[in-house]
């Protein structure tokens, strides 16, 4: 069974990729223009703002590809089962294959994507060392996350359409609540505890701390990713369990 | 495994729906409908189901629309889990309901034969190189059409593509749910031998349609729906009547033109 389960997932992930960029003619590029349009917008609206931040371009991007990513994942997956209604009710497949094969397909976007940017920002002054690696285990956790929260919304989202509208619609705040074009060094005092309190605040802090310090990840700050992480995860599958009989009488 | 064992059973069968109770879809019909404590009800659709279909058997599934036809084929595939009762299906492959869903209409029909071939069971690339041969054979389309993308394809040619694509691989069991009136004449009749063909060499059937004619020309066996349950069980004829009977049709004779 493990390998039908593979086989399944490789399928569908194919199948995905063959719809996303059948008929684009940039194809694949799109990903990662994407993201690069974003730094241009950002590099010369903000750059000015925040003269205390040393190596903007470097700062952004090292939070931007993996809030693109989270966006992108997230979106997705509040959608799949709707997408994929009429495969559903009318194959034996096991219905979390749809939402794991969307986030390999994401995760291999973004894999894909990080290879020029890894050079853009090699060109902005990385340090380019092992320790890049770190990145690595990065992706899982925060894969983890981002499954976590599509699963959620996804599951939601088959019994009220709302959620994956009002996902969309609050997407963009919670980018500007999280310090990606801007340090929370700027942040007064008093508000600062609002931040404490946004998962991203500690998932960037340890992109910024591989790809933009150049140092290690903080090992306090690693853990509690990997517990809220956990925390996020089991609720998740617990909401998946608990609707996901519901789904073939309501897609 | 026994080659007496039946390849469908289902013991005292019980199928029921969360449903929606007003169709809420939107946060704003849950507000408003909110004064009820849940929005969902439980509607049952089929109740004390219970059958045995033998290996080889071509067996009807005829009843009003909305009756629960479907409902069944999808219990039978084990996409529904049945509240009561049990269901055992002894078979390898997973069985393709309605033909024609999974099929991505931005993809062409090459690259949809092989995401159908594989969702339904078929994974090595071998397999499944060995097998498109035989669909475009059997399909008709040329090497040219299975290059295009499936939406500039007729709904004939579809249902040839969904057709070629879910019987090509000599399934255990096949459920089939309303499919077979597309296609043209030559098509169709097609599909009936390779019916035949499959029928012949052990394949099972299970059969929705609305066509009596159809129906006669393929299935033995017929088992007829009303009401949440099962009204008849045996030979096809006897099914077709009560089929026809709840219509309040009585069947015409040969007399009745003159």
């Amino acid at each position: 069974m493990e390998s039908t389960r593979r086989y399944l997932i490789y399928y569908l992930v194919y199948k995905n990729f063959q719809l996303k960029y059948k008929h684009s003619a940039l194809g694949f590029l799109w990903s990662f223009l994407h993201p690069l349009l974003y730094l241009l917008i950002f590099v010369l609206v903000f750059s000015k703002a925040f003269p205390s931040i040393a190596n903007y371009p470097l700062f952004v991007l090292s939070g931007l590809i993996f809030w693109v990513f989270f966006s992108n994942t997230t979106n997705q997956l509040s959608s799949v089962f709707i997408r994929n209604a009429s495969l559903i009710k009318s194959l034996n497949i096991p219905v979390n294959l749809y939402a794991f094969a969307e986030l390999v397909s994401e995760l291999m976007t973004s894999l894909l994507g990080l290879i020029p940017f890894m050079l853009l920002m090699g060109f902005f002054g990385m340090n380019v060392t092992w320790n890049l690696l770190w990145i690595i285990p990065f992706l899982v956790v925060y894969g983890a996350f981002a499954y976590s929260l599509g699963l959620i919304l996804g599951s939601l989202n088959v019994f009220l359409r709302d959620v994956a509208i009002l996902w969309n619609t609050i997407n963009p705040a919670i980018f500007y609540l999280s310090p990606i074009a801007y340090s929370i060094d700027i942040i007064p005092a008093r508000y600062k505890m609002v931040f404490l309190f946004n998962p991203f605040y500690y998932f960037f802090k340890i992109t910024r701390e591989i790809l933009y310090e150049g140092t290690f990840p903080d090992l306090h700050t690693s853990l509690l990713c990997i517990l809220f992480t956990s925390v996020f995860l089991l609720f998740a599958i617990w909401i998946f369990r608990k609707t996901h009989n519901g789904f073939i009488s309501n897609l | 495994m026994n080659p007496n064992t039946p390849i469908i059973q289902l013991r005292n069968v019980n199928i029921s729906y969360l449903q929606n109770r007003h169709g809420v879809f939107s946060l704003k019909d849950f507000v408003i409908k909110a004064s009820r404590l849940s929005p969902f009800v439980r509607r049952t659709v089929l109740e004390d189901i219970s059958f045995k279909i033998d290996k080889g058997e071509a067996v009807g599934i005829l009843g009003r629309n909305g009756c629960g036809k479907s409902t069944l084929l999808r219990t039978i595939s084990g996409i529904i889990k049945p509240d009561k009762g049990e269901v055992v299906v002894n078979t390898r492959l997973l069985p393709l309901l309605a033909l024609g869903v999974g099929i991505e209409l931005e993809l062409t029909g090459m690259e949809n034969i092989r995401i159908m071939m594989a969702l339904t069971g078929q994974y090595s690339r071998a397999t499944i190189k060995k097998y498109t041969e035989s669909i475009r054979d059997f399909s008709g389309l040329s090497e040219e059409q299975l290059q295009m993308p499936a939406k500039m394809y007729s709904t004939g040619m579809l249902a040839r593509l969904a057709f070629s694509t879910a019987t090509a691989t000599q399934p255990e069991l096949l459920l089939v749910d309303e499919v077979l009136a597309v296609g043209d004449k030559g098509f169709q009749e097609k599909c009936y031998e390779r019916i035949q063909e499959l029928r012949s060499s052990g394949t099972t059937l299970v059969f929705v349609s609305h066509s009596p004619d159809e129906l006669r020309s393929i299935c033995s066996r017929g088992i007829c729906l009303d009401d949440k349950r099962m009204i008849f069980d045996g030979p096809i004829d006897g099914a077709i009547g009560s089929y026809l009977n709840l219509f309040h049709y009585t069947p015409r004779h040969g007399h009745t033109g003159e």
